[in-house]
């Protein structure tokens, strides 16, 4: 005969030793400080890109400084698209 | 503070000769040889360890094989079957990144990665192929990748500018991201170590102790940096497949 008891207590066993190795476990665990600067990096970038094109707008258009104010706050737009798809990504995760 | 003391003296760079070439100077540099050190451990590790090919493998060869099944893995989960071509691209993207971060590790030894330069250089790279290849893939149609289906028609002249700027700013922020990382945690180490001189009696064993937990974290972020920088790269080919 099968010893049912003994398998049943061995099933419980497989099953959190699972979820305690799982990678989802692990993967909850990343420092609030990496993911802060994940996200700041995404939106200075932006910025850096919105300001550069604004101020080669200005040079050679001579527009100044509209293209600066302009570009900056499309930059500004941008950094804030990026961090909602990280955070999307992050999500579907 | 003098400069012989300063926490940042870690990242400077110094020429082992004077080779100008034109107006260019392409004198070989500790961050040169650092990365040539980077390069040898790779080439000499991987052609070393799965030299005998066993089926049963080694240690060292188990923790090669791991290395490309970790790489192969990622490309097959975000590119899927397109990404198979990719991976000789992306598996020595992400060693070299990886070897070059931990062999900055190593004490007196200089980080390359600490330099936007250099990840720049790097993120360029992915950056400029993976246009080509978005191109390649789709022709002109390519551009329609800034232009998102399903919003009023009024709403594009302001939305396709600021779709341009968020594919542009990819590249500064794949590289502002591993340069950040490299150089804010070196500098933290060598912050940290000053404190050991400078306190008084044995209360310097404080921050001691501080710095080999801080090492370990390091080494931590030296893989993981990697591993993002891969599978950003990784996204990016997936975006020049599919758009949207």
């Amino acid at each position: 005969m099968v010893d049912y008891d003994k398998l049943q207590k061995l099933k419980e066993r497989i099953d959190s030793a699972e979820t305690t190795n799982s990678p989802h476990s692990k993967q909850k665990k990343q420092s609030g400080a990496g993911f802060g600067f994940k996200i700041s990096t995404e939106i200075i970038a932006a910025l850096v890109v919105g300001v550069g094109i604004g101020l080669i707008v200005d040079k050679y258009l001579g527009t100044k400084p509209f293209g600066l104010i302009i570009f900056f706050i499309f930059g500004a737009i941008a950094g804030f698209l990026n961090v909602y798809r990280v955070m999307r990504r992050i999500e579907k995760q | 503070m003098a400069a012989k003391d300063s926490p940042l003296k870690q990242f400077e760079i110094v020429p082992f000769s004077n080779t100008e070439v034109g107006s260019y100077d392409i004198s070989f540099t500790n961050s040169s040889l650092s990365m040539v050190i980077t390069v040898a451990v790779i080439t000499l590790f991987l052609t070393l360890t799965v030299n005998p090919r066993s089926i049963i493998p080694s240690r060292m060869q188990l923790i090669s094989e791991l290395m490309y099944n970790f790489i192969a893995q990622l490309l097959s989960d975000t590119v899927g079957d397109n990404g198979k071509k990719y991976f000789p691209f992306v598996f020595s993207l992400f060693m070299f990144v990886l070897i070059g971060n931990m062999v900055g590790m190593v004490p007196y030894q200089f980080t390359f990665t600490s330099h936007i330069i250099v990840t720049f250089a790097l993120a360029a790279v992915v950056f400029i192929g993976v246009t080509i290849l978005g191109f390649v893939n789709h022709g002109i149609k390519f551009f329609t990748f800034f232009y998102i289906p399903g919003v009023p028609f009024y709403m594009h002249p302001l939305l396709i500018p600021i779709e341009v700027i968020s594919y542009l700013s990819r590249p500064i922020s794949l590289s502002v991201r591993l340069f950040a990382n490299m150089l804010a945690g070196h500098t933290l180490l060598k912050v940290f170590a000053g404190f050991v001189v400078a306190m008084p009696f044995f209360s310097g064993a404080l921050p001691l102790a501080f710095i080999v937990a801080l090492t370990g974290l390091e080494i931590l972020i030296a893989f993981l940096q990697a591993y993002v920088f891969a599978i950003l790269t990784c996204l990016y080919i997936n975006d020049a497949y599919h758009l949207h």
